[in-house]
């Protein structure tokens, strides 16, 4: 599915990632917002559409909370913007707490599957693949070989009722 | 460079016997013997069966049909394309639990663990008690365990292959005196890539797609990929086959697909079973079909150690703590990459940075739980989903399993633990895990995961209290049968994979057995 955020969901994605992701992300909030919707496009249409929903909500009602200035969400300073969340996340009803909790965690998910975030912590799982796959078939290629044999030798329960349509594995 | 051998069971492209979306131009109707819905443990299991004696097996898969190149460490990539819905599937309750399902050519199996035990006694001795299923000890059992383990090489890790963080798990269960146990894997010298709940790299990992799905299609069976069932055609009470619609790339339905049969087998997991047989009309005279939900829940702990622990050099799950399994409790090292790690944990801002940032000296551990209590799977405007309500029991459970694996955790060296707690601190010291106990912990506070789902038509001998008979043949019906956890009467305390595997086969025998009734 290809979703893009609108012009508000984005600017309001951003002006979350401060709040949510420490201060060492913040330069890769472009990044970050571009991979939500990725996330976003995978999820099932009414439960996009459901958290598109809260996220306007989220925005919106923002005008209503007091230390806001009657400004929407996406436009809070980050001191505010942190504060307006934190009613979210310890919000009045479980759908407040679930929709803080669920744009965090899409957020966080966003943040540290980042190549620049992944290498800050040392985390370089593709060349220890790499590495142990080679090691793998260097050491073992006759027994890996042997199992692969076997996938396809007949062993039957019984007899065949019909001859079996064998048909090579290409 | 020297060429290096690869994997013979052609993981780099599709087999023949496979058709994609990509090849189907036009509307499609196809006949056979037996039509199976799903390509995971179950499905995949049966359809090899059926299709060795000779049957004419049509595979219908909803996911895509990957190959072991396509499988890499990009997580949240592998999460979007394998899992259902993006991974955002969650039963509805206090916790709220997430749950993950495979949506791919080989089902679960291509994103599960690889834990392969069978079921234990205990539990195949309560079937046979109270659900009335003749032939279901473990002495019955016995062959179709052997076939299976046989089939997806079920074996023990080389030790070369096991991780720090694994070596620290049983470092402190050993300190601890407790009972641990190295883990069985469906698994030919699996290299510890730790990839397997993303697909595994090197194909090492036996799931469905590279053992039973290869050998179905070997045998004559036939898979079409991308096409998603929307019912079961029913002339009376008799299946007649199946109707679905081509997935097209955008997600969005495409052409009609039709296969008649003389059975149709339901494999699609114990959340879309029960929802595609709602949706076919079927009535269990029981009541209970989507009753019955069974989930595990599982919580993790996060542990920072002073040594490197490099969690994902290594094969998941090497070792089982087993110590307290008479109470429903397993504790396994379940290294997860950064971004899922930061995504389920209660931790943002500066406070989640102090979290990763050790995320090479962590230890991701697990515990899985079996549940006492029982949800439900609801079908609403055709699409499934579940309701879980956490035992008051099972939370308890929960915070003790949580505080006990703690414990071993600073036993083996841990300097902090991150509990599954919402508003628990830190834990940085044995003592503090007594302290657990003395909370008052909401179950709302607790991040709860799953992906061991069952129970929602489950197998009995009495019609009253059952969706299915003791082989799976849905009472009440003809010539339609399920083939997955959806059949368990109860959970089993265990990995699932090996005992729906058994299933499938002891399935098989019986139709060959009985033959002539679907003929």
């Amino acid at each position: 599915m290809t979703y893009a955020h609108s012009p508000l969901t984005a600017a309001l994605l951003h002006s979350l990632v401060p709040v949510v992701l420490p201060p060492e992300a913040n330069d890769l909030a472009d990044d970050v917002v571009a991979h939500v919707a990725l996330t976003m496009g995978a999820l099932p249409t009414n439960f996009r559409r459901a958290l598109i929903t809260g996220l306007y909500g989220y925005d919106t009602l923002a005008v209503a909370w007091a230390p806001g200035g009657r400004r929407r969400a996406h436009q809070l300073p980050p001191a505010l913007a942190e504060a307006y969340y934190v009613t979210w996340e310890h919000g009045p009803t479980p759908a407040h707490e679930q929709l803080a909790k669920g744009v965090g965690q899409l957020i966080k998910l966003a943040c540290y599957e980042h190549p620049a975030m992944q290498a800050a912590l040392g985390y370089t799982p593709a060349a220890w693949i790499d590495k142990v796959t080679r090691r793998r078939l260097e050491v073992y290629g006759a027994d890996i070989a042997r199992q692969e044999r076997s996938v396809i030798e007949p062993d039957p329960l019984r007899p065949p009722l019909k001859a079996p349509r064998a048909r090579e594995v290409v | 460079m020297v060429a290096l051998p690869r994997p013979a069971v052609r993981q780099d492209r599709i087999p023949a016997g496979v058709t994609t979306r990509d090849a189907i131009h036009g509307d499609l109707v196809l006949d056979a013997d037996v039509v199976v819905v799903g390509s995971g443990a179950g499905g995949a299991t049966i359809a090899a069966e059926l299709a060795e004696c000779g049957l004419d097996v049509v595979i219908v898969e909803e996911g895509r049909y990957y190959t072991t190149r396509d499988f890499t460490a990009d997580a949240s990539a592998a999460v979007r394309a394998l899992y259902r819905d993006g991974g955002a599937t969650m039963a509805i309750g206090d916790p709220p639990v997430l749950f993950q399902e495979g949506r791919a050519v080989g089902g679960s199996t291509v994103i599960n663990g690889g834990m392969s035990w069978r079921t234990p006694e205990r539990i195949l001795d309560r079937w046979w008690r109270e659900a009335a299923i003749d032939g279901v000890r473990a002495k019955d059992m016995e062959p179709y365990f052997a076939r299976v383990e046989k089939r997806i090489h079920v074996a023990y890790q080389d030790p070369e292959s096991i991780g720090q963080d694994n070596h620290l798990l049983k470092r402190g269960a050993d300190a601890m005196g407790w009972k641990v146990i190295p883990n069985l894997r469906n698994q030919v010298h699996c290299a510890g890539s730790n990839n397997c709940a993303f697909g595994c790299p090197t194909g090492a990992k036996q799931s469905a797609l590279v053992s039973y799905i290869p050998r179905a299609l070997h045998f004559g069976a036939r898979l079409l990929s991308d096409v998603k069932v929307d019912r079961v055609t029913m002339h009376g009470k008799r299946a007649t086959g199946i109707v679905g619609r081509v997935v097209g790339a955008d997600g969005r339905p495409g052409h009609r697909v039709s296969v008649r049969a003389k059975l149709v087998v339901a494999a699609c997991g114990a959340i879309q079973t029960p929802a595609l047989l709602a949706r076919s009309g079927v009535r269990s005279p029981s009541g209970r079909l989507g009753h019955n939900l069974s989930l595990h829940p599982n919580v993790k702990l996060t542990a920072v150690f002073d040594e490197p622990v490099r969690g994902w050099e290594g094969v998941h799950q090497a070792y089982q703590v087993r110590e307290f399994e008479g109470e429903g409790l397993l504790f396994a090292a379940v290294n997860i990459p950064p971004g899922i790690l930061a995504m389920t944990s209660h931790p943002r801002g500066p406070a989640l940075h102090a979290l990763m940032q050790d995320y090479d000296k962590t230890v991701v551990a697990g515990m899985l739980c079996e549940d006492t209590s029982t949800g439900r799977v609801r079908t609403i405007a055709g699409r499934p989903q579940a309701f879980y309500q956490l035992a008051e029991f099972d939370a308890q459970k929960l915070i003790r399993g949580v505080a006990l694996l703690a414990e071993l955790l600073f036993a083996a060296g841990a300097r902090r633990i991150a509990t599954p707690f919402a508003g628990v601190p830190e834990l940085t010291c044995a003592d503090d895990t007594r302290a657990l106990y003395a909370r008052s912990i909401p179950r709302k506070a607790m991040e709860v995961v799953t992906v061991h789902m069952m129970g929602t038509a489950a197998m009995g001998g009495d019609r009253a209290r059952a969706v299915t008979d003791g082989h799976g043949l849905v009472h009440d019906a003809e010539r339609l049968m399920v083939c997955d956890a959806s059949l368990f009467p109860t959970p089993i305390g265990v990995n699932p994979m090996e005992t729906i595997m058994a299933l499938a086969t002891r399935a098989a025998a019986h139709v060959l057995d009985n033959h002539r009734q679907f003929a």
